[in-house]
């Protein structure tokens, strides 16, 4: 079978793929600090005493001269510097007086003279929960601006670590190359791969160019659903994000017709016996049942050893 | 070409999980430890390269903008490279050429993970093609594995030599003040432990660490005002794979003997076994180290085995290797190529305490990413040449 490289229309042009990481993070000192001390409506900044600099919020290490900053207690009054409207929020740059930098935040409470130059105080939560937003925000207020007295304060348990997560979707293009690939495998559960016409490998998944002469592929050949074992290992490790249950033979084959290995598991055998498996021997791909199908390579459910 | 010296070297206490410090903090506990040891401060510095795993292991882009922060280094040039485990030779070889080149007199190099915050092998997945492989991925365990299990029909790589690259390193990682491991086991015990990916049991595996570590990299005549004693870099390379390409036997790195070859052509070296006193290399499974000594042409390919049964990789052996520990000790991946360099350096300054080899003056040390499609390769000297 030969091919081009024309995708029918009305096929799927892109991928939907999710990648969610739980994480553990540390948060340092100063941020430690910071929110924790934010659960007794306390605002924490920190000094460098070589710069003569105080941010608030508190950082660890002075940007100024990198080196450590000692924590204080903070004013909660300051000046807008800056401020910008949203749908949602007003957002405020807010001088903490005091401090040789400007803090992010919203505006709690109308919007309307909250203009640079005008002097705010905080807005704690009614309850904290020792998060950032237990400082709900500024509201505009009159107010004198609070003496610079850095004074040094230790939060007794300061918080250390903080739960978080990433899920980042993603909208992958198949590209003509891929695009045929996998239109091939869900409509007709062949594989595809693409000649090198200057060194005759096929390559799999099929590619615009030769890894190895960078010559242009310009067509496509059907590949076998057979093929060699390459490589194997027994997976017993758990870990976040697997798409199977261990224990489960990973598998890297090269299949007829192709020069290039492809990514899969193997099964049909009793686990027990996969250490017995032998580099070389040859595999057939097992494919799930057309009614699963999804154009993916999951279509096929695992290779197995031909015996 | 303009020679270039290491001056200084720093670690931090690596451990498991650090809950004392940020990101950014572990990475500046080295910086500070390596300007302490080159007797410099980061006025002395004109340039920083800094170099991390991927971004997914910890959750935060673009670190190096939070790190120049925390180092005092703004208004200096600050880039960070990456590239796996080979991340910190990668970054030491951007450093070397800045020096060489003439933009810069001193760079210093900071390289750093903190594993314990984020998934490791599923974050290592994401490397793979999200298309064509990503789903069937275990991290670089199932993947090494194996061609490990390839490796044994092919080279003789047995489960009971790699078991021996674990008890050596786990044994000289007791002799290292920065090894956070230190737990001395026998080959019996590798080959009962748990199977994880097999061939890859639980002792096979280094442990998974927050750390880092920082270099100073200094023009000649920066090193000559230094009091300390320099290593000089005599050779460096580092040379890539296209990791799909049709025809890969994954057997041996064609990229480590290039680069290995490189590094010796540079370096005047013409028989490495003989002509080297000491080699640090970077092993994220035991099996690793067995195919560096063929790569690196300690002996011939399929002679590894026979290697360190001999005995000639131990300390006390003709060619000892990770006299450190090497990442049994401690592996934070993105710093753990360039605490191979430092560890390599430490040796030829005669600073390496109670792992020092007696009078070490050449040393080789390695480093890359993936089972065999990125690999590093460099080679140190107590003499500029
Ligand atoms: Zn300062
Ligand atoms: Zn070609």
């Amino acid at each position: 079978m030969t091919t081009g490289l024309n995708t029918p229309p009305g096929v799927s042009q892109k991928l939907a793929a999710t990648i969610g990481l739980p994480y553990t993070l540390t948060t340092g000192k100063a941020v430690g600090s910071t929110i924790t001390a934010l659960a007794s409506k306390r605002l924490t900044g920190s000094y460098c005493s070589d710069c003569q600099r105080t941010n608030v919020p508190a950082q660890d290490y002075c940007v100024g001269c990198g080196g450590e900053m000692s924590l204080i207690e903070a004013a909660d009054t300051g000046t807008i510097t800056a401020a910008t409207t949203t749908p949602e929020h007003t957002l405020l740059l807010v001088q903490i007086d005091g401090a040789s930098s400007p803090l992010l935040h919203r505006l709690v409470g109308p919007a309307e003279g909250a203009v640079p130059g005008v002097r705010v105080r905080a807005v704690w939560a009614d309850e904290t929960k020792a998060l950032f937003l237990d400082l709900e925000g500024f509201e505009v207020a009159d107010s004198e601006a609070a003496a610079s007295s850095p004074v040094d304060t230790t939060v007794d348990d300061a918080m250390k670590e903080m739960p978080y997560r990433l899920d980042l979707d993603y909208q992958h293009s198949y590209g003509p190359y891929y695009g045929r690939l996998f239109d091939e495998l869900a409509h007709h559960r062949r594989l595809v791969g693409s000649p090198c016409p200057q060194c005759h490998q096929v390559m799999v998944p099929p590619r615009e160019r030769c890894d190895v002469c960078f010559a242009r592929t310009t067509r496509l050949v059907e590949v076998q659903d057979t093929g060699t074992l390459q490589a194997f290992s027994i997976v017993h490790l758990e870990f976040v994000g697997q798409t199977r249950t261990p224990p489960y033979v990973y598998a890297e084959v090269v299949l007829d017709g192709s020069s290039t290995r492809l990514i899969h598991v193997l099964g049909g055998f009793e686990i027990e016996k996969a250490r017995d498996l032998t580099i070389g021997m040859p595999v057939r791909a097992v494919w799930k049942d057309a009614s699963q199908a999804q154009g993916t390579l999951a279509d096929i459910e695992y290779f197995e050893p031909v015996v | 070409m303009r020679s270039v010296a290491i001056v200084g070297t720093g670690q931090t206490d690596h451990s498991r999980r650090r809950t004392d410090v940020t990101q950014v903090g572990l990475a500046r506990e080295a910086v500070v430890r390596a300007l302490q040891d080159a007797d410099l401060t980061m006025d002395d510095i004109d340039s920083v390269v800094v170099c991390t795993g991927p971004v997914l292991f910890a959750a935060v882009n673009q670190p190096e903008k939070w790190l120049a922060d925390a180092i005092g280094a703004r208004y200096k040039p600050v880039v960070r490279v990456t590239s796996g485990g080979g991340t910190g030779l990668a970054g030491a070889l951007a450093a070397v050429n800045q020096v060489k080149a003439g933009i810069a007199e001193r760079v210093l190099v900071v390289a750093y993970d903190k594993l314990s915050e984020g998934a490791l092998q599923y974050s290592i997945s994401t490397l793979y093609d999200p298309f064509w492989g990503r789903e069937f991925a275990v991290g670089i365990m199932g993947f090494s594995a194996a061609y490990w299990r390839a490796r044994m029909d092919s080279l003789g790589h047995t489960e009971e030599a790699a078991a021996m690259v674990a008890v050596k390193n786990r044994k000289n990682a007791l002799l290292n003040p920065y090894a956070h491991v230190k737990k001395p086991v026998t080959v019996e015990d590798v080959l009962n432990s748990k199977p994880l990916c097999w061939p890859i049991k639980l002792m096979d595996v280094p442990p998974i660490s927050d750390g880092a570590c920082a270099v100073v990299l200094a023009s000649e005549d920066a090193a000559k005002k230094s009091s300390r004693p320099a290593a000089w870099i005599r050779g460096m390379s580092y040379v890539s794979e296209a990791e799909n390409a049709p025809n890969r036997s994954m057997i041996q790195s064609e990229p480590l003997t290039i680069a290995a070859q490189k590094v010796y052509k540079q370096a005047g070296i013409t028989n490495p076994r003989r002509q080297f006193d000491v080699v640090e290399v970077q092993e994220p499974y035991t099996c690793f180290e067995l195919s560096y000594y063929e790569g690196l042409g300690l002996c011939e390919p399929g002679g590894a085995a026979e290697l360190i049964k001999s005995g000639a990789t131990e300390m006390d052996g003709d060619i000892p290797v990770n006299p450190s520990g090497g990442c049994m000790g401690a592996n934070p991946i993105g710093a753990t190529a360039l605490i191979r360099l430092a560890e390599i350096a430490d040796q030829v300054r005669g600073q390496s305490g109670d792992h020092q080899i007696h009078g070490a003056q050449w040393g080789l040390m390695q480093a890359g990413g993936g089972w065999a499609n990125l690999r590093g390769v460099a080679a140190v000297s107590s003499e500029k040449g």
